[in-house]
């Protein structure tokens, strides 16, 4: 197993070399330095998403996200645009369920300009109304995209019918009856109710020193307030409803069915992650794609593709197997996919796979700090999921401490063979 | 034959069995990114045979009469690495990121499959399947049925008109035999580009190399060298339909060769026109198209719902092409006009003074933005010794900063011209003509 020396162990990003500071407004800013970049890489969010979405105009914090880059108070739209393309910057901004994510990216010297249009884009937009037009347009182009595509449909039933009754079920960008019930009032009302800078978190890595890249945001956020600003809705109490479920959505001339088999999972934040990603890699991660792409790809030759994933995030979170088949071998994806939950659930995992997936988890750590972008992106998740600064340098004690009999029990906790729900899209045969 | 290029910081030798090796030593990160190009991709392919280069690519995963597929996988898995391959039109490559101390058991690996891949038929029949499942998931998009036909339609009889998964009816008829023989042919150590790129000690990594790849004997490769077409013939429409309730335009048109002094000046006709292409293939995304003519004239007036182009450092001519996806309000005939108008106005005049600083710019930006990860560094390493030298990357700002607004006017008027321009229209079935 790759084992890592206690000199390497203090080189890595912690608590004595990231930069973390919370500021009167409430935005919390952590940044990592490497001074050989000409560039800088950063993340950040905004504690707010399509969880606050009203049922009746659902998609309107994704609506809203998109308008954001359409003008501000000072720039209108090419204005903005040009100022951050001109210099070779992006900025872009999506809607998750619970945050509004931001990243971007530009040479060093462009930072304060491209911070300043950040902070416009974030507290003063402007809401064109030609653009909020052209906006619902477009999304009218991206449902019919949706609608044809297999990977889509199957995805969208899949949360329908496991998170039934909870907000997670409607999809993020809305349905097409809800975006056109959106108006520019509604956008203005929810940015003036949600968006300020508490709870805001700021990433950055690259060639920038720390402090005083801390003390530049400071200076151009600190002008940013709203002393009314609401909390996000809270996430409604929810367990999964424990039975097994199919559906099958038939999207006739399609050459290939996409297909899902998932379950619960723990969520980010539980003392139990780490478990369970170590038996996620060894499902369906681990070399060419663990023991489901084993079983679906290598030995039966059924697909192209055919993994699991671990997707937790801060509420209620899955566990699926994902797989692109032949329609033909639908029905044989599902039962070989079956067959390796069985022996995932019921008996441990090998001695030799544990330890191939502990090391490679250990073994992954340098390669994390590959690129300064995934180093902004390791930050915000230190904060978002309230991880120790240290996180990385105590991850290969936490990794060297999980055992068989503990993956088997949360294997058996989380995969009930008689309660998954499997849903496809694709031609029907 | 030994030397050290300083200006690029790149050591460069060649073994005595033809092998190239470049090694770019970068400190800032414990990992060497490990690439090994081979010259052989769908490019070489002759009629009947397409997708042999990227099936081949598959089988070098299923094992050796050393290893199996499952052994080398495991190998580096566990070193925490990860590792993949590519088949492009003019190259196949094979790429492992790795913790610097797992470098040898790499190199060990690589070695090992250039000579002594099993081609087990029975695997060979297992992968067929996996294959053709990569295409059907890829003809489950209506833009790969589009670029197929467009890409069809844009060479006479240049392999570059094939799509590198190849056809299905070829999938269905190729044999091992196949397979094993051009795997045997174009696998050999002076038809392969070894490149380093991260955390290593020259010296060092150079023993591990010779010790590794030194004992393999090469053999004179038989190259299937297609001639290249330096212009579309005439212009062409092409259409096929389909369930989508969207319909989408692909304009294709031929670009110069990456070696030609002209792709530079290319390069920034693009970023002006359709935006600029990121240069970083692993990691994030690039800059937006919001600024670029194409943008403002189409999605701007509310033609079509997105625009975007497309250019590609290729060894032989290839093409240009500008994707779109329409809006229900107006039908592809109306976006084609639009184009044309545009089109016509942008081989006018030269483009403006600020037009070309900011292209510029965005050049620098975009370099800046492709040194941020070693896995990126070691791919353009060999990519651009795939088809010039590695000076072309490294000077690739500097280059481009010699370029006039005349010289992108001039290679504009050459290459954008609507007579040698190949149109693709992806059409709603049900919706005809309208919609």
């Amino acid at each position: 197993m790759v084992k890592m020396d206690n000199l390497y162990i203090k080189s890595l990003p912690g608590a004595d070399t990231i930069f973390r500071k919370t500021f009167d407004n409430g935005s919390t800013f952590l940044a990592y330095p490497n001074p050989t970049s000409p560039a800088v890489f950063f993340r950040g969010l905004l504690p707010v998403g399509s969880l606050s979405d009203p049922a009746e105009k659902s998609g309107l914090a994704n609506l809203l996200a998109a308008m954001l880059s359409t003008g501000t108070l000072k720039h209108n739209f090419q204005e903005l645009n040009n100022q951050i393309e001109s210099c070779g910057a992006s900025i872009s901004i999506s809607s998750g369920s619970l945050a509004t994510l931001f990243s971007g990216q530009c040479l060093k010297e462009d930072l304060p300009l491209v911070l300043g249009l950040l902070l416009e884009m974030l507290s003063q937009p402007s809401f064109p109304q030609a653009h909020f037009e052209r906006l619902k347009q477009q999304l009218s182009v991206v449902f019919k995209m949706q609608a044809q595509s297999t990977e889509e449909m199957a995805a969208q039933a899949f949360d329908r019918l496991y998170y039934r009754g909870h907000p997670y079920a409607i999809p993020e960008l809305g349905v097409p009856e809800t975006v056109s019930s959106i108006s520019l009032d509604d956008l203005h009302e929810f940015h003036k109710r949600y968006f300020g800078p508490r709870g805001m978190v700021f990433t950055i890595s690259g060639g920038m020193d720390s402090e005083k890249t801390a003390e530049l945001f400071n200076q151009i956020f600190s002008t940013w307030e709203n002393p009314n600003q609401a909390e996000q809705i809270a996430l409604p109490e929810w367990q999964p409803h424990r039975q097994a479920m199919r559906d099958h959505i038939s999207l006739p001339e399609k050459s290939q069915s996409n297909l899902i088999v998932g379950t619960s999972a723990p969520n980010g934040l539980s003392p139990n992650l780490q478990t369970c990603s170590l038996g996620n890699n060894i499902l369906g991660q681990f070399g060419m794609m663990g023991r489901i792409g084993e079983a679906v790809r290598e030995r039966s030759g059924l697909a192209y593709h055919a993994s699991s994933a671990l997707e937790s995030g801060l509420g209620p979170s899955t566990w699926k197997v994902y797989a692109g088949v032949n329609p033909n071998n639908l029905d044989k994806a599902i039962n070989k996919i079956i067959d390796e939950l069985k022996r995932f659930t019921n008996e441990p995992v090998s001695r030799e796979e544990l330890e191939d997936v502990k090391s490679q988890t250990i073994g992954q750590i340098p390669l994390s700090l590959e690129s300064n972008a995934g180093l902004a992106s390791f930050l915000l998740g230190l904060q978002r999921y309230n991880r120790d600064l240290n996180y990385l340098r105590n991850l290969p004690e936490i990794i060297e401490k999980i055992s068989a009999q503990m993956i088997l029990e949360e294997a058996q906790i989380y995969w009930r063979l008689d309660q998954l729900v499997i849903t496809s899209a694709g031609s029907t045969k | 034959m030994n030397k050290l290029n300083k200006n690029n910081n790149i050591a460069v030798y060649t073994l005595s069995n033809g092998l190239r090796i470049s090694l770019k030593p970068i400190q800032s990160a414990p990992i060497v990114s490990l690439w090994l190009w081979y010259n052989i991709g769908s490019r070489n392919e002759i009629a009947g045979k397409t997708g042999l280069s990227h099936w081949v690519e598959h089988m070098q995963f299923k094992g050796t009469k050393n290893f199996s597929g499952q052994e080398m996988e495991t190998a580096i898995a566990r070193t925490g690495g990860y590792s993949n391959a590519f088949t492009s039109p003019d190259w196949t490559a094979y790429f492992q990121t790795i913790p610097s101390n797992a470098l040898k058991t790499a190199l060990r690996f690589e070695a090992d499959r250039m000579v002594n891949s099993l081609y087990d038929p029975e695997e060979v029949e297992t992968e067929r399947t996996v294959i053709l499942s990569e295409r059907e998931g890829n003809e489950n998009d209506p833009q790969f049925l589009l670029g197929e036909v467009v890409e069809n339609a844009s060479f006479e009889k240049h392999p570059y008109r094939n799509e590198v998964l190849g056809s299905t009816e070829d999938l269905l008829n190729l044999t091992r035999d196949d397979l094993y023989g051009h795997y045997r042919n174009y696998y050999q150590p002076n038809n392969a580009h070894l490149c380093l790129a991260g955390s290593f000690d020259i010296d060092e990594a150079l023993a591990l190399i010779k010790n590794a790849f030194g004992p393999i004997e090469s053999h004179e490769v038989i190259h299937s060298i297609p001639e290249p077409e330096a212009q579309i013939k005439k212009a062409q429409t092409v259409e096929i339909f389909g369930p989508e309730e969207n319909n989408y335009l692909q304009f294709s048109w031929r670009s110069p060769k990456a070696s030609d002094p002209d792709f530079f000046a290319f390069s920034l006709l693009e970023s002006i026109l359709s935006g600029p292409s990121s240069l970083n293939m692993f990691g994030s995304g690039g800059i937006g198209n919001r600024g670029s003519r194409l943008y403002r004239e189409l999605v701007e007036n509310q033609l079509v719902a997105t625009v975007n182009g497309s250019l590609t450092a290729t060894i032989d001519p290839g093409t240009y092409s500008v994707y779109v996806t329409c809006r229900d309000d107006h039908s592809p005939e109306e976006v084609i006009e639009a184009l044309d108008r545009l089109i016509d106005e942008f081989l006018s005049k030269e483009v403006s003074a600020e037009e070309h600083s900011i292209a510029l710019k965005q050049a620098r930006a975009n370099f800046a933005y492709s040194i941020d990860n070693i896995t990126n560094q070691g791919y353009w390493l060999g990519y651009a010794q795939s088809f010039a030298d590695y000076a072309w990357f490294t000077e690739y700002v500097e280059r481009l900063e010699k370029v006039s607004r005349a010289d992108i006017l001039r290679v504009a008027r050459q290459y954008l011209d609507p007579a040698h321009r190949v149109t693709g229209i992806y059409r709603n079935r049900n919706n005809g003509q309208n919609g």
